[in-house]
């Protein structure tokens, strides 16, 4: 019976395409958002040049060209859906390419080990294995606790990012393991930041 | 979640795709219900209450698409479908003498390789009643076979 079944509906060995999937989830949202950006640039129009400018430059960054596309894997705000990282494995390269809030970009060699944070908006990745929380700590000592993400595959590193707002002076940034270990720890009084 | 949805979808999309084909009983359909099913798990990841495990929570959704896709199927379709003793004249696997509960439950059983826990947990039911609707899917496709064999 089991060989029938076999025969009945042979295996799948067709790739994943996790990018469509994500399209797909985004549908919805994407049918809406040229009547919203019609309307919000009708109102700029309306209002101040300045304004519009804000709008055109909404374009912004998105992932570098040398991204592996087929291959995109993304964080969403868990409210309004919006894409806060998109990250894919770098072609022809042993590494990732990532965009952030379509303000900043760039690739990363897997050989450049350790952690990075960047800022503003916060976020940042590290190779260190094992890595399951976060934590952003401000000057006056409030703890933000940071979404972590580990992407495997050929991306293979964790990332980490606040998702709300956030006050502006950070101390530190510490990653731990499962157990509460800190994994690493990030000084932010001496990232530049780079807006 | 999106990670564990994406983690869930990298390594078990064979399973679901052979799945989904099988009870929509379309082959190409099946890597769509899947690309689709996973979608509305993102859209919908917030409904997910923590009841029953993620994987279940997924399972339940591409059966449920699955489904869908072959009523639809059976609504369009003017041929009439290959009768049961038709199949087994060319040796394929009489699934028509099952009742959809019972073809359900054969294919997460074999094709996803689900426990009793998993199934019942997918389909909503509980799991002796996922154990004695398999032994009753297991004796009429046996009592089937046997039947062409003489």
């Amino acid at each position: 019976m089991n060989t029938m079944l076999d025969e009945h509906v042979r295996p799948f060995d067709d790739p994943a395409d996790w990018a469509d999937v994500l399209r797909r989830a985004g549908r919805r949202r994407r049918v809406r958002r040229p009547v919203l950006v019609a309307v919000a640039a009708a109102c700029a129009v309306f209002a101040v040049a300045p304004a519009l400018a804000v709008l055109l430059r909404d374009n912004g960054v998105g992932l570098p060209g040398a991204a592996d596309r087929s291959n995109v894997a993304v964080v969403l705000q868990p409210l309004t859906g919006r894409v806060l990282v998109q990250v894919a494995p770098w072609k022809g390269h042993d590494g990732f390419c990532y965009a952030v809030l379509r303000v900043r970009a760039g690739c990363v060699p897997h050989k450049a080990r350790g952690t990075v944070a960047l800022w503003p908006p916060l976020m940042g990745w590290t190779f260190e294995p094992g890595v399951r929380s976060g934590v952003a700590t401000t000057i006056g000592g409030k703890s933000v606790r940071l979404t972590v993400v580990h992407f495997g595959g050929r991306i293979d590193a964790t990332f980490f990012l606040v998702r709300d707002r956030i006050p502006r002076f950070l101390r530190d940034v510490t990653l731990r393991d499962a157990g509460g270990k800190v994994v690493a720890r990030v000084d932010m009084r001496k990232v530049r930041s780079r807006a | 979640m999106l990670a564990e949805l994406e983690l869930l979808y990298r390594t078990r999309l064979p399973q679901f795709r052979r799945v989904a084909a099988a009870i929509s009983g379309d082959r190409d359909a099946g890597r769509d219900i899947v690309q689709d099913a996973f979608a509305t798990a993102i859209r919908k990841r917030r409904s997910y209450r923590g009841r029953g495990s993620l994987e279940g929570w997924l399972w339940a959704i591409v059966v449920n698409a699955a489904r869908d896709a072959r009523r639809r199927r059976r609504e369009h379709d003017v041929e009439p479908p290959e009768t049961a003793a038709e199949e087994r004249r060319n040796g394929a696997v009489p699934l028509d003498l099952l009742t959809d509960r019972q073809r359900e439950i054969v294919f997460l059983h074999y094709y996803a390789d689900l426990d009793y826990a998993a199934i019942a947990d997918a389909l909503a039911i509980s799991p002796g009643t996922v154990g004695a609707t398999l032994t009753a899917a297991r004796q009429t496709l046996r009592g089937a076979l046997e039947e062409v064999r003489t």
